[in-house]
């Protein structure tokens, strides 16, 4: 990358596209550490810092360009942590989401099943992560309609994403199972799961 | 005994709120803080509380009653008066804001939970057990500070602290960032139009009715990263604007951001007010939040 194009928004933070090589992990760090940055939040595609308006910190382009290099070659140095989550499934849209993928609702499971996911962004709601890689043949838009309620601790899927909803909310993912022994967020421990790790799926039985 | 704050009745959303949780965006927990922090701030400093101090947040009317001691409350209004045990005052809402906020001296004494002590409704944190007030709630209150705030008699009914604070007026904001998913005529129809304050909104964000605003592109679903003031435009054209307990991610293109200074100016309008919006640039949008910020709206 030779430009940076780094835009305001509003006048407590700015944003600016990030490559799609770079360590979400250690960009996400480096930008917490930032001299004057409140909060820092990592996409897919964007990374935005907030901060004080009356005290903005120094953001160079120039800057951010040697930062964003650095991060790029770090990707793949480190070991992400693994996390293995036990799922039982069964969800509301199991098979909704075998019949638009023309497939049973055992081989949608079983793809669900036999990947390794990885810790894309974090938001929607608190400890809510987006994990990527999911399987392209169950790969589906979201619901038309969102459901006005799905509970706490559902696996669901939705686009590239599968994800466990970590407190009962409105949402608009097909269900497909419910994580056990597996809270994604706590009021103690605040979110589980972190950008860059690596989550497994466990069948368990009803 | 210690002090304690009973909510004898209370209607509508009341919550208790502080300055925060600020640092923690990257897990998905909204920045949080009062609605409107400049009556926020009001309230507690008009009881001698730090800035930040918890508070009661409220939308209609709402009963209090101090019990085992007597306290020291002050609304918005920035008067403080002598609450003794057991004499009940009723709270009622205001023409000129959509919430109120009440404060004790010494603060609510509520459990710091990852780094604040405002209520999170959507994850039933902080504030009394992460949930709204109700009928027959309890409130700890915290140790008074040392400074004595009680006026003499002669001042109760004085007017509140000269304040230039008022919702009224265009609120501000800065274009983009998302410009390019927009056609090109909805920039300048955000700016001319009037816009009214939909009953549907909450502490995650104001919803607007008025002209829909056109965009170029589906929804892409790719979340970027949101603020509180971004002005999010779903399909169907209405504009909404972030909150304090904002989801700190979302899909939906961003037509211009609200000043952190009109933050409070934009809640505090009721369902059905007008709301305009005037364009300024970054750069003068800089030289206000360094000129123009009361230090309660700091967090």
């Amino acid at each position: 990358m030779s430009e940076l194009s780094l835009v305001p928004l509003g006048d407590g933070a700015v944003r600016f596209p990030v490559p799609a090589e770079v360590d979400a992990a250690a960009l996400l760090e480096r930008l917490r550490a930032w001299p004057g940055v409140r909060d820092a939040v990592v996409t897919e595609t964007h990374a935005a810092v907030s901060f004080d308006p009356a005290a903005p910190p120094v953001l160079e382009p120039a800057a951010l360009l040697g930062l964003l290099d650095d991060v790029c070659r770090d990707r793949g140095r480190g070991s992400p942590r693994e996390v293995a989550i036990k799922v039982r499934y069964g969800g509301e849209d199991l098979a909704a989401v075998a019949a638009a993928a023309g497939l049973s609702p055992g081989e949608v499971v079983a793809l669900h099943v036999g990947r390794s996911y990885e810790v894309r962004l974090i938001g929607f709601l608190p400890g809510f992560a987006y994990l990527g890689g999911v399987d392209p043949r169950i790969v589906l838009p979201r619901r038309p309609a969102p459901r006005p309620r799905v509970p706490a601790g559902a696996v669901a899927i939705a686009g590239p994403y599968t994800g466990i909803y970590p407190m009962a909310s409105a949402g608009g993912w097909h269900l497909i199972g419910s994580a056990v022994d597996f809270l994604p967020f706590t009021a103690e421990a605040g979110a589980e799961l972190r950008l860059g790790d690596r989550v497994r799926f466990v069948p368990v039985g009803p | 005994m210690d002090p304690i704050l009973e909510v004898v009745s209370v209607m509508g959303l009341a919550t208790v709120q502080d300055a925060g949780r600020p640092g923690r965006m990257h897990e998905g927990i909204p920045p949080g803080g009062a609605l409107v922090p400049e009556l926020f701030g009001r309230a507690n400093q008009a009881v001698g509380n730090p800035a930040g101090a918890p508070a009661i947040e409220w939308q209609g009317a709402i009963t209090v009653m101090a019990c085992e001691a007597p306290l020291v409350l002050a609304t918005d209004e920035g008067r403080p008066w002598v609450a003794a045990v057991g004499e009940r005052f009723t709270l009622e809402p205001s023409p000129s804001s959509a919430v109120r906020y009440l404060a004790v001296a010494g603060g609510l004494d509520v459990p710091e939970v990852l780094g604040g002590r405002g209520t999170l409704l959507v994850a039933r944190l902080g504030g009394l057990s992460g949930r709204a007030l109700r009928r027959g709630d309890r409130l700890s209150v915290g140790e008074r500070p040392a400074r004595d705030v009680i006026p003499p008699v002669a001042r109760v009914g004085s007017p509140a602290a000269a304040s230039t604070w008022a919702p009224e007026g265009p609120i501000r904001v800065v274009p983009g960032p998302d410009a390019e998913r927009f056609s090109a005529a909805s920039l300048p129809l955000l700016l001319s139009s009037c816009y009214r304050v939909s009953p549907l909104g909450d502490r995650t964000g104001t919803r607007l009715v008025g002209p829909p605003l056109g965009r170029c592109d589906a929804d892409s679903g790719a979340p970027t990263p949101m603020v509180r003031g971004a002005i999010q435009v779903p399909a169907g054209g209405e504009p909404i604007v972030l909150g304090p307990d904002h989801p700190t991610t979302g899909g939906y293109p961003v037509i211009a951001v609200v000043l952190s200074a009109d933050h409070g100016r934009l809640a505090a309008r009721r369902p059905g007010a007008e709301v305009r919006f005037t364009a300024v640039t970054m750069e003068a949008a800089g030289r206000l939040a360094r000129e123009g910020r009361a230090p309660t709206e700091r967090s």
